[in-house]
């Protein structure tokens, strides 16, 4: 297992959430083969949030996606919450990503012809339950994102935090197992960064949600549990980090 | 499978209000097309079969089944017929039996003579004709008098359409000229639903002597129906076994309605070229609307993705789209028929036998909002699908 945590190296003894094992990706571009990810292993315990850093193409984006279910792996098991998630079937999959993840966006992805309240309302309508249920769910949610008064409003009408708040109750209205956060702040003034990395803390403090985010915002990953560091599609040590960050720091003459 | 909520198809329409207004009135335009291609269809079928009475049966010169115009019999028929076959309908002693002059002419209306002729149908006949021809009734004027002094005619309700004019222009009173020598219009009448009233009608001597002819065309006769209780009424047997027992006549015997069901087969090739044209032009409508669709899609790949990883299935999403472009195309196809029914029912087409209204009727209304549908449905598939072939990251990543 190559984790690196940069808070705390306790090891849960319960087995994690998410296993990755020997985790490849490859992709046809033209005549060459690309490879994002290369035989990563890593796990996930329950609760915990996990900061994927790393420059553009080092596959950190490529894990997210193969985490939330909306990417398939080449090679190597993805187990999550004791599902080999690599082996289900297309329309399986979907299922499985309608209980079990909650994806936030960078440029949030509401759908612009629907209000807040049935941007939230969408995942619920994929399960069987009541339209009293239904209603009391995208409430809790949307009150839990602080944008309740705006749940009539339509994203055009919102600003872009609120559209990420409500973004994150759609995330979250389902209970799933895992959210997932591509640049989550990546759009967004410091301001609203900061309260969007606020709110997701709390989501893994207060509800034991694990997180895990891509980012290029030290400040985001700051908010994290732990911050992996992804290069050529395999994770980096931190010692390797800081040796690395040090040897391009500029010697004295 | 759990389908996306209906008002989010409903909604995705109010996003490009001018790609909304293509798909509808695209759709409009094929389904209108459609129902004009139906509407004539049927109407010319109905006007032919409509035009045959049920217990009548034509009588013309052997081979010329195929047209009356060409047939040409002897004048004394009629009395031989009446005399010789027993059933034939009667009413206070005068017989069913109608000899008639059919004829193509050419007719201008007026009598200056400047105008261009149109060809048109003209039957001479007897006050006979009024009795056979029961879907015939004068609506205006009188009946013309043959050798009264002025030559007298009566038109159709339709005569108008068939000579290019303004029904004004074909009025009791008014003048036409055929074939050089002017008429004077002395009734109008009607025979809803038949090509009959595309034609024009006058005394069947005056028809003899403009057209130099001895003989007449045909006889229709109406048979009463034979009763086996009281051995009364008459069949097409009869009436054939009776041109067998002269054949110096040289009659054929035809019922009405196969004598008209054979020109509506006759003009089988111009119906063909009816659909034919408008399924092409149907076909080019929904290729615009294919790309209308498309265009509607491809702008919105990145929702699609969103929808996706959220969780939903892609036939779900393609039925969504499916409920959307049917629902602009259904439009547009109500839309159609709305004007099918109130602008396009009943309006007269020329045609070489004279003239009937187009029939916009419930199977043509049909068959219409079927097109709309199938629009919808065949436009949305290929776009739909091309937009979902991307995989979700691809599709997370479209601008």
């Amino acid at each position: 297992m190559t984790t690196n945590n940069t808070h705390s190296r306790t090891l849960s003894p319960a087995p994690a959430l998410i296993q990755c094992r020997r985790l490849t990706k490859t992709y046809k571009k033209g005549d060459n083969t690309i490879t994002p990810l290369q035989e990563l292993d890593l796990d996930v315990p329950a609760g915990d949030f996990l900061a994927l850093m790393g420059p553009s193409g080092s596959g950190k984006t490529t894990l997210l996606n193969l985490i939330a279910g909306i990417d398939r792996p080449s090679g190597g098991n993805l187990i999550i919450g004791g599902t080999d998630i690599a082996t289900l079937s297309r329309s399986k999959l979907a299922d499985w990503r309608s209980t079990h993840v909650g994806y936030v966006f960078q440029l949030y992805n509401l759908v612009p012809v629907l209000t807040a309240y049935e941007n939230v309302e969408l995942p619920l309508l994929l399960h069987s339950m009541s339209a009293r249920e239904r209603h009391q769910k995208v409430s809790t949610a949307l009150e839990l994102v602080g944008i309740a008064d705006r749940h009539d409003h339509y994203p055009r009408q919102l600003s872009g935090g609120q559209e990420q708040r409500v973004a994150i109750a759609r995330a979250i209205v389902t209970d799933p197992t895992i959210i997932v956060g591509d640049e989550p702040t990546g759009d967004l003034d410091q301001e609203s960064a900061q309260a969007i990395m606020n709110l997701m803390t709390r989501l893994c403090e207060d509800l034991g949600k694990t997180l895990i985010i891509v980012t290029h915002d030290a400040k985001s990953a700051a908010y994290a549990k732990r911050t992996l560091h992804l290069e050529k599609g395999r994770l980096v040590e931190a010692a390797d980090l800081a040796a690395r960050r040090e040897s391009t720091v500029p010697q004295p003459v | 499978m759990r389908l996306l909520p209906f008002d989010y198809a409903v909604r995705n329409l109010g996003r490009s209000p001018s790609r909304l207004f293509l798909s509808v009135a695209g759709a409009a335009m094929v389904v209108l097309l459609i129902l004009v291609a139906g509407g004539f269809v049927r109407g010319m079928s109905q006007a032919l079969r409509a035009t045959g009475g049920e217990h009548n049966v034509i009588l013309m010169g052997a081979g010329s089944e195929e047209s009356v115009e060409r047939s040409e019999i002897p004048a004394a028929t009629p009395g031989v017929l009446a005399a010789s076959v027993q059933g034939i309908r009667t009413r206070a002693g005068v017989a069913y039996v109608s000899p008639e002059v059919h004829v193509m002419l050419p007719v201008t209306v007026g009598t200056g003579g400047m105008a261009k002729p149109r060809q048109v149908m003209l039957r001479g006949v007897s006050p006979a004709a009024a009795l056979v021809h029961e879907s015939v009734s004068l609506t205006e004027g009188r009946w013309p008098v043959a050798g009264g002094g002025a030559d007298e005619v009566i038109v159709g309700r339709m005569a108008g359409t068939v000579l290019g004019v303004a029904e004004s222009d074909v009025q009791v009173g008014r003048a036409i000229t055929i074939d050089g020598r002017p008429w004077t219009i002395v009734g109008r009448f009607s025979a809803p639903g038949t090509v009959v009233e595309a034609e024009v009608w006058l005394p069947l001597a005056d028809a003899m002597t403009a057209t130099k002819r001895d003989t007449i065309s045909c006889v229709v006769v109406t048979l009463d129906p034979y009763n086996e209780a009281t051995g009364e009424g008459a069949e097409f047997a009869d009436v054939a076994a009776f041109t067998k027992t002269r054949p110096d006549l040289e009659l054929v015997p035809m019922t009405e309605r196969e004598y008209y069901g054979k020109l509506a087969s006759f003009f089988g090739p111009i119906k063909v070229v009816a659909w034919v044209t408008a399924g092409l032009i149907a076909v080019g409508g929904l290729f615009g609307g294919l790309n209308t669709m498309y265009a509607a899609f491809a702008s919105r790949i990145r929702e699609l993705g969103t929808l996706q990883a959220i969780g939903y299935r892609r036939l779900a999403i393609v039925w969504s789209m499916i409920q959307e472009s049917t629902l602009a195309t259904a439009a547009g196809g109500l839309i159609a028929c709305a004007v099918g029914v109130f602008l396009l029912d009943g309006v007269a087409v020329r045609f070489s036998m004279g003239a009937f209204g187009l029939k916009i009727d419930e199977a043509v209304i049909g068959l219409g909002l079927l097109t709309g549908l199938a629009l919808g449905v065949v436009g949305a598939l290929p776009p739909a699908i091309r937009c979902l072939k991307p995989t979700i990251p691809v599709a997370l990543k479209a601008v």
